[in-house]
């Protein structure tokens, strides 16, 4: 037997979504959600845990369904990285999602992580962001006194910031369906291929009329900004042209000027302006162009 | 708390602090040291182990997470009559093992990956292996044994 101690904190296991907003907003007991526990356990190792009960919500039923129901799909906010990236209904639909997921970590990270896990703790590196936000996704959120719905872009609201008030869980998310025929994409820039942390990224969504035209574009940079948003600057001046290289070029240069007048020039910026540039065009062609 | 779950096909019901880790709860608990501290943030893998057939890491599972689970650490991991089994025995066979401190998570990954699938290209066995840091081989041994099992088990099924 190991010494024993005063535990730091204590563990419950919720069953339903009543029962983990019940026990997180016990009066008394300062809980926080538990998901796959990836960044918690990190964070509890070196820091004193801000709150004295855990609420593992990782195997609530209701929170690991992938669904598609009409023109609306619904992802629940403890789907793991692995399942979210393994689904087909996602697949079909979300590839920018399912390509990000499958950017975390390694294979042992994406069977634990969450989807939920990774918005709530909302790094600015976060790889599920950006997708989530260029899919117009609404994160629905479960308190004792009832349900709100935020999109995620409104959730997060800087790095390691969020909306989320005290007793609240995210219980699952929704998006609507993008329109038949667009397809969508992400990319990565880190510093190896794996267990790297994003240094940027890009998600896109964009679809082609009959004349060649653009008629649907979404472009969400990740680590780029402190809240996460759709750059609808850019997308304004794509909509309704050929996607020529001159223009791809332009879309971004655009990108990388809106990223500066949200953040201003700071030391990372020499790097940052050139790679957002490339990685906004990277992005755009492979949605746009094939 | 008391925390149950199955370890290596055994059930097992331990006394532990809600606080602690899988990892600890493994080697200061049940004495099974064959999962390693390496990191301790989720980066090496060198604690990894198998949860419901799927690879975690389990210095960064919190040890009351498993319970209800089936847990396989590299103990469990052997040939019928105990001895290594034929993904340990080609570690040896293709020179993948050095200093050894990764080898337990190595081949948790490999059995992972081999559970999933008998016809892993290098490629698949790479990014599955993606999670596990190796400092020694240089990895090209780790996926040659790899490689060799996946033909040899699908040979055995053939």
């Amino acid at each position: 037997m190991g010494v024993e101690f005063m535990p730091r904190f204590d563990y419950v296991r919720a069953h339903s979504v009543v029962e983990a907003v019940q026990l997180l907003g016990d009066p008394g007991v300062l809980s926080r959600p538990l998901g796959g526990g990836t960044d918690v356990l990190v964070f509890v190792r070196h820091e004193k845990p801000p709150f004295d009960r855990l609420v593992d919500i990782s195997r609530v039923p209701e929170m690991k369904i992938i669904e598609r129901h009409g023109n609306e799909i619904i992802v629940g906010a403890a789907v793991t990285y692995t399942e979210a990236a393994d689904s087909l209904v996602l697949q079909e639909v979300a590839a920018c999602l399912v390509e990000a997921c499958l950017s975390v970590g390694g294979p042992a990270i994406r069977n634990a992580g969450t989807l939920g896990g990774n918005v709530a703790n909302a790094a600015a590196c976060a790889d599920s962001l950006p997708s989530l936000v260029c899919l117009d996704t609404v994160a629905h959120l479960c308190s004792l006194t009832g349900e709100r719905a935020l999109l995620v872009s409104d959730l997060v609201t800087g790095a390691n910031r969020t909306a989320l008030r005290p007793g609240e869980l995210i219980a699952y998310f929704t998006f609507p369906v993008p329109p038949a025929g667009v397809r969508s994409a992400f990319t990565k820039l880190g510093r190896r291929n794996a267990q790297a942390i994003s240094r940027l990224s890009m998600a896109a969504a964009g679809r082609l009329d009959a004349h060649g035209r653009v008629d649907f574009v979404r472009l969400a940079p990740g680590a780029a900004t402190s809240q996460p948003r759709r750059f609808t600057e850019v997308e304004a001046m794509l909509l309704g042209h050929a996607p020529t290289d001159d223009l791809l070029a332009a879309a971004g240069a655009q990108t990388a000027e809106v990223m500066i007048g949200m953040t201003g020039r700071r030391w990372s910026t020499e790097y940052k302006e050139v790679a957002i540039q490339a990685l906004a065009e990277r992005t755009l062609r492979r949605v746009l162009v094939g | 708390m008391l925390i149950r779950f199955t370890v290596n096909n055994k059930p097992v019901a331990v006394e532990a602090p809600a606080d602690i880790t899988l990892l600890d709860l493994l080697r200061d608990y049940l004495g099974l040291t064959g999962a390693k501290e390496g990191c301790a943030v989720g980066e090496c893998g060198a604690c990894a182990v198998l949860m419901d057939g799927r690879l975690v890491n389990s210095c960064l599972v919190l040890a009351p997470q498993a319970d209800g689970s089936e847990i396989l650490t590299i103990e469990g991991v052997h040939a019928p009559d105990g001895g290594l089994n034929d993904l340990q025995d080609n570690f040896i066979t293709y020179g993948a093992v050095q200093c050894g401190i990764c080898i337990p998570g190595m081949v948790l990954a490999g059995e992972a990956l081999l559970l999933e699938t008998l016809t892993p290209t290098r490629a698949a066995i790479r990014t599955a292996l993606a999670g596990n840091l190796c400092r020694c081989t240089g990895y090209q041994q780790i996926v040659d044994a790899i490689e060799a099992t996946a033909e040899q088990r699908r040979s055995r099924i053939a």
